[in-house]
């Protein structure tokens, strides 16, 4: 009996799988067969206007998909090198108590409400960006993508700490006994025997950036534009979805269907990308008994 | 001859001694230690640069959440000190004989519940940080009171310089702080200098209410399943792939779910109760993994001591293993329920986006939560709205904050050793 409740239980993360797959694939299907609506156009079309009146109206999902892509870049160029930096500092040149005390100051950043960030980036960031950078729009990929680097800057961080303190102190003992300095040895060998923890933790990074909503609705803008000028105003997927839903579309109309198929695009995305995330641990993992 | 510390490149070659490398040799030493100088120096900048936004986060927050009003008040335009005044009644009785009212009709306004219902929906009593000048004062501001202009202190400064600062007849100057006790009881307002924080703050307890209720079971037992029955089957191994696969899954798509699900399908509407489902699927992973994490650490000796004694399975859980992993249990809970009350965009998707200025009062009525009240803020046109947001997001880190602390108390103090 009470194994039965308790299987009951287990059951249910299961089901929400089942559901969010049934839920996306219901609407994304219905979406595609409309008329209105072709495959290849979604796949390569460069304007996404499903909100407008239905003469207007385009299916190309390149602009939402290149609006994420922009912002993700964004955040990793700036989230990358300080997460691995910051990783490297407290893992190897920090003493165990600063290393003990850095740390959670670090996940505070990981922990500050996504919406608190958008509104930093909006009314802090953007105001000394547009010094600084001519031509910036009041909403921009720039600021939201420099904000949202911060926020996956413990992702990596933390992982990346947990897979270079797991390198055996012999390793490094071995290296110094050779002659190597304490940058050596981080370069050549700390960090080429962490490397799958390391990689894994970006593309984990790189999957938080992409389903990362509210600082891209709320800095970013919501207009899709087809664009690699990060000074434009954008939309991407994630604040696609956003606008969607909270705008008046009717249930089962094509626009507010629209929202679904662009959910199961991010969907598998994410899904994909934290799949590889996995897949890397397992297949380069290097163990050391 | 001294023993150098690892990673010390030619720390060996003392002064003394004559040296046994050339110069070329002597030139790639003092390189290497450049390099590795270098190389501690890029390293240390990530970690102040995350400090320093941390701070100027924290700091551009506080600061906006205060600022300078010049307002033409509606009511007496007098203040009063904390001297003069303690209770809320006491400020409004000096109020009321600034504006001229006797005594008696003082009296008969403060017992008159309609008359008083009437006047609490017209005015409030606020403590200004400044006001004209002096420090903490209380002032009665009308709900008509017109805002002629509203600036931060920063721009403040500037104003001073320019010797901007003068004032017309009647007006007043108030340093308002809008993260004030009587914003956490006000109701939402299409005017920011009224629109407060109590109808988001009741619908973030409902909603956390129900999703502590709705996930703390599903979520320990999936664990106990996971941890204490589960045979080693493909059933199994499916669970433990697909937690994993959950936990990655970006929160919007939980709101997408929610909004099928909940919301569209079950005809729950835009209501608490599609909220709390859609944001205790959400956390269920998080739960999932802490309160495995909690189990497995109750040693197997402690289970086989309950076996030895004749107890059964479930007596054996329920008695000896969850009560040792309870504060385990309860901290991780802490924590998932800290990232639920500061998710926003699934309950965009769910109908917190809605304006809403009245109090939830059951699991289908209309709401809001803090998060997504402040979003709604931010988005709003006035521009005094952007002060309201930070007041709204003091409030969030607050509670935040607050969580954050009990569970590292829970965590330091009745965490169990073994």
């Amino acid at each position: 009996m009470i194994r039965g409740i308790l299987f009951l239980c287990a059951s249910i993360s299961v089901l929400t799988t089942v559901a969010v797959i049934l839920a996306l694939s219901s609407e994304t299907v219905a979406f595609f067969a409309d008329p209105a609506v072709s495959i290849l156009e979604f796949f390569t079309g460069r304007q996404w206007t499903p909100l407008f009146a239905e003469d207007q109206r385009h299916f190309g999902i390149l602009p939402l998909v290149l609006g994420t892509l922009l912002v993700t870049a964004i955040a990793l160029v700036v989230g990358l090198p300080l997460g691995l930096g910051s990783a490297i500092f407290l893992s190897e040149f920090a003493s165990d108590r600063l290393r003990r005390s850095a740390v959670p100051i670090l996940e505070v950043l990981a922990g500050i409400p996504t919406v608190v960030l958008g509104y930093f980036a909006l009314l802090t960031v953007t105001p000394v960006l547009r010094e600084i950078v001519p031509g910036l729009n009041l909403f921009n990929p720039l600021s939201a993508g420099i904000v949202m680097g911060f926020m996956i800057l413990p992702t990596v961080s933390s992982i990346s700490i947990d897979s270079m303190q797991a390198v055996p102190r012999a390793m490094r003992e071995a290296a110094y006994g050779l002659g190597a300095s304490k940058a050596e040895v981080v370069v050549k060998v700390v960090i080429p025997a962490a490397l799958s923890g390391i990689v894994a933790s970006f593309i984990l990074a790189m999957s938080r950036a992409i389903g990362e909503t509210m600082i891209v609705s709320l800095a970013a803008g919501q207009k899709p534009t087809f664009t690699f000028d990060p000074r434009e105003t954008i939309a991407t997927m994630t604040s696609f979805i956003v606008q969607a839903a909270t705008g008046d579309q009717p249930a089962g109309s094509l626009a507010s269907r629209s929202l679904y198929a662009v959910g199961a695009t991010l969907f598998l995305i994410t899904l994909f990308l934290n799949i590889m995330s996995q897949q890397v641990v397992r297949r380069f993992a290097e163990k050391y008994e | 001859m001294s023993i150098s510390t690892p990673g010390e490149v030619g720390s060996r070659v003392s002064k003394d001694r004559p040296s046994l490398l050339n110069n070329e040799e002597r030139a790639q030493l003092a390189a290497r230690k450049r390099n590795g100088k270098f190389f501690l120096f890029l390293t240390v900048v990530p970690v102040i640069l995350a400090v320093l936004l941390i701070l100027t986060l924290f700091g551009s927050v506080l600061l906006q959440a205060v600022s300078w009003q010049v307002v033409e008040p509606r009511n007496s335009g007098q203040t009063f000190s904390l001297r003069e005044a303690r209770t809320w009644e006491g400020v409004v009785r000096l109020e009321l004989l600034a504006q001229g009212r006797t005594t008696q009709d003082i009296e008969a306004l403060l017992s008159d519940s309609e008359e008083l219902r009437k006047f609490k929906a017209r005015n409030r009593v606020e403590l200004m940080f400044r006001a004209n000048g002096e420090p903490l004062r209380w002032v009665v501001t009308n709900i008509r009171d017109d805002v002629e202009e509203v600036y931060s202190l920063i721009e403040r400064w500037d104003r001073e310089r320019d010797s901007l600062t003068e004032l017309a007849e009647g007006q007043n100057y108030y340093l308002n702080p809008w993260m004030d006790f009587s914003f956490l009881l006000r109701n939402n307002s299409g005017r920011p200098t009224v629109a407060g924080l109590s109808s988001a703050l009741v619908g973030t307890l409902w909603v956390i209410g129900l999703v502590i209720l709705l996930s703390l079971p599903v979520g320990v037992g999936t664990a106990i399943y996971l941890e204490e029955y589960a045979p080693d089957n493909r059933f199994t191994r499916l669970l433990e792939v697909n937690l994993r696969n959950l936990a990655g899954v970006p929160s919007i798509v939980y709101g997408i779910l929610g909004l099928y699900v909940f919301v569209r399908t079950a005809g729950f509407g835009p209501s608490v109760i599609a909220a709390a489902c859609t944001l205790s699927l959400l956390i269920l992973p998080v739960v999932v993994i802490a309160a495995r994490e909690a189990i497995r650490a109750v040693p197997g000796s402690l289970r086989e001591a309950s076996y030895g004694l004749g107890a059964t399975k479930w007596q054996t859980v329920s008695r000896v293993v969850l009560p040792n992993a309870a504060t385990g249990i309860v901290t991780g809970v802490i924590l998932a329920v800290a990232r639920a009350i500061g998710e926003t965009a699934p309950l965009l998707m769910v109908g917190g986006a809605g304006f809403v200025n009245k109090v939830p009062d059951s699991p289908l009525s209309n709401y809001s939560v803090i998060p997504t009240q402040i979003y709604s803020w931010i988005n709003a046109p006035q521009k005094a709205f952007d002060n309201v947001a930070s007041a709204g997001i003091v409030s969030l880190l607050g509670v935040l904050i607050l969580l954050y602390v009990l569970a590292n108390i829970l965590r330091r103090r009745y965490e169990k050793k073994w």
